[in-house]
């Protein structure tokens, strides 16, 4: 950008323009200005649809419902609501137990593939990737109403079993349960965890796999001596990156979780539409997100004081 | 020019430049006329919007509509009717929306809606009058805010192969325990509350009060656990019911026309204690884009060709009086229809309008309940 206003004020030298000079001049000198104009596009973007939402999210919060409007004047009311009502706490704990498995559940299947990728495929790699990200290539929606068809009372699961004769009936707990909504979580999520953790493990010096081997390492102690911390980088991105999400999830188990599957998403959702309630559902959003930051920061101070100890 | 030749030439590096010109010129003229398609398709104009629920979205009953501006309006699509209420309130916009007559008075009272100058809306001489005669309904000028457009029944549709039928037809089939995790219910509280409170025999004068609260509440918590899935999606339930996941469900009428046109052995119950019954409407946004559209989609559903299709295979009443002179009496019988609303609409439990608190209070109640507390 600095460049470009130069050779305006450059171009345009025959006219006096002292304030586009003045203006190059400061913008030639000050780093920190370049810097700021660089990022003003994303910064606006942020400002616009992040930080404005998220005060009104919080102004909002503070309100309360009067009929179709709103009663403005401030009040702790609705998170003293969250609290007295156990139905918001056991929504919230349900939530993280879910999105909890579904993370554990995609990490343990995807770092195998990851692994695999990384240490064992020598040609083809970038094939390799864009199969793994495949599920991406179609809408998140289409993926779930795939599980509905695959894990359904008629699906792919019990008509085969029943074919087979290994069931008798239809398995009914395959669908409109907590399971039905981790399996597809799990599945939906995985190229975001398969791609960090590919790429930490990629990264891995393969002469410090050497070494230890010449010291004595089988393969199952240098796994978890040298290969396993060095990826940590990748699996705690990887965590992030799908227990954050899906805590909030709403779709999956609104199609997939039947009564006992509904998450605290669905709920928020509920205050928006038919219980009319803005004000709660906007308290139960920041309530969530204060949650997910401390989950957050708890993992991420044991993973850290994990790999001092390794380390 | 031969494509397979083309290919050949480029495989073996002997594509000639003027070959490999006229390709470029072909698909620079291809990607330059595909939107070109698109857009000719659009050159007829805005058509209108409609906002309805589910299954209404569907050409046989925009037969009018389609004759005369050369396209089928556009859908949207909502699963309750509060769902669409908080939508619009929070800024969609669309020409004509599709509510009940329990909700009609309080989509009213938002100041969204715009009064139906019946005189634009062809037809509107034959369509049932205790129809239109409903609370809340009259607006300045002998207009109206909702013209009626579909009646019909909430109940229960049961497998009559698999449901064993104990005594009377009644609203305590969904709540037979023999059939835990085999039951299924509408999701929304617009149908699934009012029908507790049948169960519950909680006449509908009382509803706003505590005790009903307390009763209907006790029904609800005793009924959860059997419940498969609660949805606002009724295929969901119809092909739940076809395949046997679930044995009986509580739907509206079109799920078990429907179910029993594709050969499922079902029955629309008539429950000893009375079904719901509704009245739901047609009412026009008053920023309507498109007024002049919404009067030929108003038309077009209160039409007699919309009618017979919607009698006939969805199994819902129409406001036409003359729709039911094309459904013979015997295939009306069979529906459990009948030419005069009334009839029906009196014989169940009708629909009211409720406060706006009273809503808000039966929803965030139920959607506790359903939610296990």
């Amino acid at each position: 950008m600095a460049d470009t206003s130069l050779s305006q004020a450059e171009a345009r030298s025959e006219a006096p323009r002292p304030k586009t000079s003045w203006f190059s001049a400061v913008l030639y000198k000050s780093e920190a200005l370049r810097g700021y104009l660089l990022m003003s596009p994303t910064m606006l973007i942020l400002t616009i649809g992040i930080i404005i939402p998220f005060f009104i999210l919080v102004a909002m919060s503070l309100w309360t419902r009067d009929g179709f409007g709103f009663d403005t004047t401030l009040t702790l009311s609705n998170y003293a609501r969250t609290q007295s009502e156990p139905i918001f706490n056991a929504l919230l704990q349900r939530s993280f137990w879910i999105s909890g498995v579904a993370t554990v559940a995609t990490i343990l299947v995807c770092y195998p593939m990851a692994y695999y990728v990384a240490f064992h495929v020598h040609r083809n790699k970038m094939m390799w990737i864009i199969l793994m990200t495949l599920p991406f290539w179609t809408s998140y929606l289409l993926r779930v109403f795939a599980w509905k068809v695959i894990l359904g009372y008629e699906g792919v699961i019990n008509s085969g079993f029943m074919a087979i004769g290994w069931i008798e009936a239809p398995l009914e707990f395959l669908l409109y349960s907590q399971t039905a909504v981790i399996i597809t979580l799990a599945h939906a999520w995985a190229a975001f965890a398969i791609l960090p953790m590919y790429v930490s493990l990629e990264k891995i010096d393969k002469s410090l796999l050497e070494a230890a081997t010449d010291l004595g390492d089988g393969p199952v102690a240098r796994f978890f001596r040298i290969t396993l911390p060095l990826s940590m980088p990748g699996v705690i991105a990887a965590s992030f990156l799908i227990f954050i999400p899906t805590t909030g999830d709403y779709i999956t188990p609104a199609l997939l979780g039947g009564p006992d599957g509904a998450m605290i998403g669905n709920f928020i959702q509920l205050q928006f539409g038919p219980v009319n309630n803005w004000p709660m559902g906007a308290t139960l959003s920041i309530v969530l997100m204060l949650w997910i930051a401390a989950i957050a920061l708890v993992f991420l101070f044991l993973t850290r004081k994990a790999q001092e100890k390794i380390a | 020019m031969d494509v397979v030749d083309q290919l050949g030439a480029v495989r073996e590096g002997k594509l000639s430049r003027r070959a490999f010109t006229k390709a470029l010129l072909a698909a620079g003229v291809a990607t330059a006329t595909v939107p070109l398609g698109a857009r000719q398709a659009r050159a007829t104009g805005d058509q209108a919007t409609y906002f309805t629920w589910g299954g209404y979205d569907i050409p046989d009953i925009f037969q009018p509509y389609q004759a005369k501006n050369g396209e089928l309006p556009n859908f949207s699509v909502f699963g309750a009717s509060e769902e669409a209420l908080t939508k619009m309130r929070g800024g969609f916009v669309v020409d004509v929306a599709h509510p009940c007559n329990s909700g009609m008075p309080r989509w009213v009272q938002t100041g969204l809606f715009h009064p139906i100058d019946t005189g634009r809306v062809e037809g509107f001489g034959d369509i049932i009058p205790s129809l239109v005669d409903l609370p809340g309904n009259a607006a300045d000028g002998g207009n109206v805010w909702m013209v009626p457009f579909d009646w019909g029944q909430t109940s229960v549709t049961y497998r009559t192969d698999l449901f064993e039928l104990e005594g009377e037809e009644s609203w305590d089939m969904l709540w037979d325990k023999r059939y835990a995790n085999k039951l299924g219910s509408l999701g929304s509280g617009g149908d699934a509350w009012w029908c507790g409170a049948i169960k519950a025999g909680v006449n509908f004068d009382d509803l706003d009060t505590d005790d009903a609260f307390t009763k209907i509440s006790a029904v609800m918590r005793e009924q959860r656990p059997l419940i498969r899935t609660y949805t606002d999606d009724t295929t969901t339930l119809q092909q739940a019911l076809a395949s046997g996941e679930m044995v009986a469900a509580m739907t509206w009428n079109d799920s078990a026309t429907l179910l029993k046109a594709e050969g499922v052995p079902v029955k629309f119950a008539a429950p000893k204690e009375g079904a719901l019954t509704w009245v739901c409407g047609l009412m026009m946004h008053k920023d309507a884009p498109n007024p002049d559209r919404a009067y030929d989609i108003i038309s077009s559903l209160v039409s007699v060709e919309s009618g017979k299709f919607l009698i006939d295979d969805y199994g819902y009443g129409h406001s036409n009086a003359k729709s039911f002179d094309e459904i013979p009496d015997e295939r009306l019988a069979e529906l459990g229809l009948s030419r005069n609303p009334d009839d029906i609409l009196s014989a169940g439990h009708f629909q009211r309008p409720m406060s706006q608190d009273w809503e808000t209070r039966m929803n965030e109640t139920f959607e506790q309940i359903k939610a296990g507390f």
